[in-house]
């Protein structure tokens, strides 16, 4: 072991650069990788330590209006599937009237409801994820505001309305596993049951929550259907857990799903470089080993030799990477944590990377010791003679017409022969350049305007809801006829929702939300086919269209109102509301059977978003007035604070690597061309020469792996991000490039990093005296 | 035509030349001759400006190519001087004939096919025709050394320096590139060679002994004697 070790040690001082840069390579792999999987385990823990303690339904119907106490319970009888039911009674006070600080919170978007903690599940809990106890004056402010507004516990939040007036003392803040997510666009506060009596009687509107448990393997279709038929109380809309694990998972989960998709890229990068310096180093070793065989040493104990140090590297890269993983990892967590306690399964933010890195070990000691194997198996005269590696390479003709541009020729020319030394520099350059584009991307995907339409919104300057009154009918006419007679509104369309049944095959049938009006004035992106055209015509959510298997083309039964309608799909789309299920289809709703009014609406040019939100908001006080970019940037802003920051890390991790892997390639290059470099001395190339041809090999090698990296960050990039969307709702996306950023800008940074890398790592040749090369 | 003067070469603390000096002169064949280790490739190296000397320096048609700057220099091994190497040292990626053409292209002075010619014909007074699209793993070694020569003279360079140039060679081959180098010479070609052959020395007009990096003999061979046996007396003497 000692004398193994010894030529370890002897190898690192011979090879400095080559081993440093490779133990560079792996210890990033193994940080990234395990700090992906912390995020990953803490997300875990958290999300399932939210949920166990706060137990959310499986089903939940809003409803704004009276209800029968007395249906519902009977409905729960009769009903075996449902574990467990309660009534959830919220009072939703106007941000107008709930002031903190002496502001009015009327610039956020959230709905406020005010309720008691509920007893038997759906429990709000306090920082130390208790369920939250607050006495008479005081309030449970969701932690969502602590980040937006940063109340803090002993803050007051006044709650005010023409001549009354009440102050509630902060004295917790609130996990709640329903609405915790800014994606979700409903907060509660929690007060006493005192304060809430004495509130409802002086302001707010009432909005209560049914819920439901279920018993396991029950689907949550099957209540939603039985539910709508026993008539039950539906003035609202109505969440499936799935639903709001969806929102949690895509609020906290796709910054752990970058870096995760990082650290595999980067595992990747730090193999082929890996096994490119193992074949390299092995090549220049060729005479030893065959010295070795030559005198009868066991293949074993060579094998030993030459894997010792890579064991050594990895190991001390896993260690490191595991350490420092923990700040790294606790960093991205912190939003998670925040939200959602650390949970009940601490173990996993510390389980999760050492598999991780089990598995990366062992892919690279495995990975070292097949390449070295393959290299043993070559006969002593081929070791001693180098034959395998004087086999490989091929020649280039020099032009007959002459050498107009000699140090271009020649480095294509030498490129064309030994493109295979150059096939790890390539491939690192093109995921280089992948890994900076794909974060990217998806941050510019996600921070787009037209993202909102993967959630069912249509691109437009301001959105009116219009839903659960009793006299909507009424509200929608007026809205529609003081938007009729407003000059600065450009246009706008009005959408109306129902409910229809679909049929599927097995003659069972299910209630999904339909949207009716004119698809062509705010379209949404359609990842298969259009808009419906005609009456005849229904697009579908992708998620729905999956589940029936339809394709485009295929028809479609509904029934409305008793009657058969035979529909043709025409188009599918991307949709997250109402669990992902939904259609549009001209369907002449009787106004009885509308459930909202949705109206989409673009100002005209030189008025602001912001200006017209106020007006319409001091005009329409019955609806909901909803600022697009306001909603993206208030629900998504944290989302794509992170995605900065992984952003950021991507870039200066993917510039780091070019520069080491150009810098550990060029030494590579140049200690195996020495003779090259010396017969090029000395018939007359000087090093300029010599150095601008690297220098060009590596730039074409570069430019066309951009290229290549490029396309891969759109299209596999595309499936990466659809992939990881869908495991959290979403099923398909379509990447929004910057192309400025994207194709022109940071191309040139890398090609400029690498340029530079080559201008300093070719001075070696300069040191290169043709004496001592030509003599070896 | 070179003036080397009071040349010296250290390597870390230990002295390779001390204090050389000589002349060659245009048309002139000279080789320099000594013991293993005694400095005669350094001083080739040296005098020919691919390594870089201690001291003293070296001068070229008056020129003192020792104080040129790297760049300068590599334009001037270009144009002014060949050089051919013990192990027939080629570009593995090119054929035989774009090895020798290649000096020539980057030199640029002449059409690429008055270079494309005179390669072939260089080719062929070498005996070596027929080899030209050949990868250099193809052609043995004699014929490499050969056409490691061409390479060295498609400029029609000032000097050819020679390290040992039939070190690798077969006595068959070593015949064919001594007859090449008289040849050379015979049409005004001048030559440094280093070398321990006394064949190869035995061709030259002046021969230098060095040891311990100092000239320790020099003898300039008669032109119609048994060379050979005179040089084989004289080395018999010196040591």
């Amino acid at each position: 072991m000692k004398l193994l070790l010894n030529l370890v040690r002897k190898d690192f001082n011979r090879n400095r650069v080559i081993t440093t840069a490779l133990a560079v390579f792996l210890i990033l792999s193994a940080l990234l990788m395990a700090g992906g999987l912390r995020v990953a385990g803490t997300m875990k823990s958290s999300l399932d330590g939210l949920n166990e303690l706060a137990v959310p339904p499986d089903y939940l119907q809003m409803h704004k209006g009276t209800y029968d106490q007395k249906v519902f319970d009977d409905f729960v009888e009769t009903h075996d599937y449902i574990a467990d039911s309660l009534i959830v009674e919220m009072l939703n006070i106007n941000n107008a009237n709930i002031i903190y600080q002496g502001e009015t919170l009327e610039k956020s978007l959230m709905d406020n409801g005010f309720i008691v903690q509920n007893e038997g599940f759906d429990f709000l809990l306090n920082m130390d994820n208790e369920i939250a106890i607050v006495q008479e004056g005081e309030i449970g402010v969701p932690v969502y505001y602590t980040e937006v507004l940063g109340i803090q516990i002993g803050d007051v939040i006044t709650l005010r309305i023409s001549g009354y007036s009440k102050t509630l003392t902060v004295s917790t803040i609130i996990r709640d596993a329903q609405m915790n997510a800014a994606l979700a666009s409903s907060k509660r506060f929690l007060i006493s049951q005192a304060d809430h009596d004495e509130l409802s009687g002086q302001m707010g509107e009432w909005e209560y929550s049914f819920q439901f448990l279920l018993k396991d393997d029950t689907a949550t279709a099957v209540l939603q259907k039985d539910y709508l038929e026993a008539s039950l109380p539906s003035n609202g809309v109505a969440i499936t857990g799935s639903l709001i694990t969806m929102l949690n998972g895509l609020s906290y989960g796709l910054t752990a799903f970058i870096i995760i998709a990082i650290s595999f890229l980067l595992i990747l990068i730090a193999f082929l470089c890996l096994s490119y310096i193992i074949r390299a180093t092995l090549a220049e070793e060729n005479h030893s080993i065959g010295e070795m065989k030559a005198i009868g040493f066991p293949g074993k104990a060579i094998e030993q030799i030459y894997q010792i140090k890579y064991v050594i590297l990895v190991f001390i890269a896993v260690i490191i990477g595991y350490l420092a993983a923990i700040p790294f990892g606790n960093f991205f967590s912190s939003s998670v944590i925040r939200y959602c306690g650390p949970g009940s399964s601490e173990w996993m933010k510390w389980v999760f990377p050492l598999f991780g890195l089990i598995l990366l070990s062992l892919l690279v000691v495995f990975g070292c010791r097949k390449i070295i194997r393959r290299n043993l198996k070559s006969t002593v005269v081929e070791l001693m003679r180098g034959e395998e590696r004087i086999k490989k390479e091929g020649h280039y003709a020099l032009p007959s017409a002459g050498l107009k541009h000699r140090n271009l020729t020649i480095a294509i020319g030498e490129l064309k022969c030994k493109w295979k030394e150059y096939t790890v520099i390539f491939l690192v350059f093109v995921f280089s350049s992948f890994l900076i584009l794909l974060p990217m991307n998806m941050k510019n995907t996600v921070e787009h305007p037209s993202f909102i339409t993967y959630m069912g919104v249509a691109e437009c300057d301001i959105r009116i809801d219009m839903q659960y009154s009793e006299s909507l009918a009424e509200q929608k006419d007026a809205v529609i006829a003081y938007l009729e007679n407003d000059s600065e509104i450009d246009k706008y369309a009005i959408y109306r929702n129902g409910y229809v049944q679909f049929h599927h095959g097995d003659g069972e049938y299910e209630y999904i939300r339909v949207e009716s009006g004119d698809a062509s004035a705010f379209p949404l992106q359609y990842l298969e086919g259009s808009a419906p055209d005609d009456n005849q015509d229904m697009a579908l959510s992708y998620l729905y269209a999956s589940e029936l298997g339809k394709k485009i083309g295929d028809s479609l039964t509904v029934n409305y109102q008793g009657a058969e309608h035979l529909y043709t799909l025409s188009g599918i789309y991307q949709d997250v509301t109402y669990g992902g299920k939904t259609a549009k289809a001209a369907i002449d709703f009787d106004e009885s059977d509308v459930e909202a009014y949705i109206i989409y609406l673009n100002v005209s040019d030189g008025v602001t978003v912001e200006e017209k939100t106020d007006d319409l908001r001091g005009i329409l006080t019955e609806s909901k007035i909803t600022p697009i970019s306001e909603f993206v940037s208030q629900t998504l802003g944290g989302i794509t604070d992170n995605m900065s920051l992984v952003e950021g890390a991507a870039i200066a991790i993917s510039l780091f690597l070019i520069v080491l892997i150009t810098v550990m390639i060029l030494q590579l290059i140049t200690a195996r061309e020495h003779s090259a470099i010396a017969i090029k001395k000395a018939i007359g190339f000087s090093t300029r020469d010599i150095r601008l041809q690297f220098g060009i090999r590596i730039i074409i090698i570069q430019f066309l792996a951009i290229a290549v990296g490029t396309l891969l960050a759109n299209y596999l990039g595309e499936a990466i991000f659809g992939l990881m969307l869908s495991s959290m709702g979403a099923s398909k996306i379509t990447m929004l490039v910057e192309p400025l950023r994207a194709y022109l800008f940071w191309p040139t940074v890398q090609l400029i990093v690498v340029f530079a890398t080559v201008f300093i790592g070719t001075r070696v040749v300069k040191s290169y005296h043709i004496r001592d090369q030509i003599i070896e | 035509m070179i003036k080397v003067d009071q040349v010296s070469k250290s390597f870390n603390s230990t002295r390779v030349l001390n204090d050389i000096s000589f002349e060659i002169n245009r048309g002139d064949f000279v080789a320099i001759m000594g013991p293993s280790g005694s400095g005669k490739s350094t001083l080739l190296y040296s005098i020919s400006g691919m390594d870089s000397i201690s001291g003293g320096r070296v001068m070229f048609d008056g020129i003192n190519i020792s104080a040129m700057e790297e760049n300068e220099l590599s334009g001037f091994r270009l144009t002014k001087m060949g050089f051919v190497f013990q192990n027939a040292q080629m570009l593995k990626n090119l054929t035989v004939l774009d090895n020798i053409k290649l000096p020539g292209l980057v030199a640029k002075k002449e059409l690429a096919d008055t270079i494309s010619n005179r390669a072939l014909e260089l080719m062929r007074r070498m005996e070596i025709e027929g080899i030209e699209e050949r990868d250099i793993r193809e052609v043995s070694g004699g014929q490499l050394q050969r056409a490691s020569i061409c390479r060295a003279m498609i400029n029609n360079p000032d000097i050819l320096f020679l390290d040992e140039p039939t070190g690798a060679l077969n006595s068959g081959a070593t015949d064919q590139v001594l007859a090449i180098l008289e040849d050379l010479n015979r049409d005004g070609m001048t030559i440094m060679t280093v070398t321990h052959d006394q064949r190869v020395a035995a061709k030259a007009r002046t021969v230098i002994y060095i040891i311990d990096g100092e000239i320790a003999a020099s003898m300039e061979l008669s032109s119609d004697s048994d060379r050979e046996k005179e040089l084989d007396l004289w080395l018999k003497k010196l040591q």
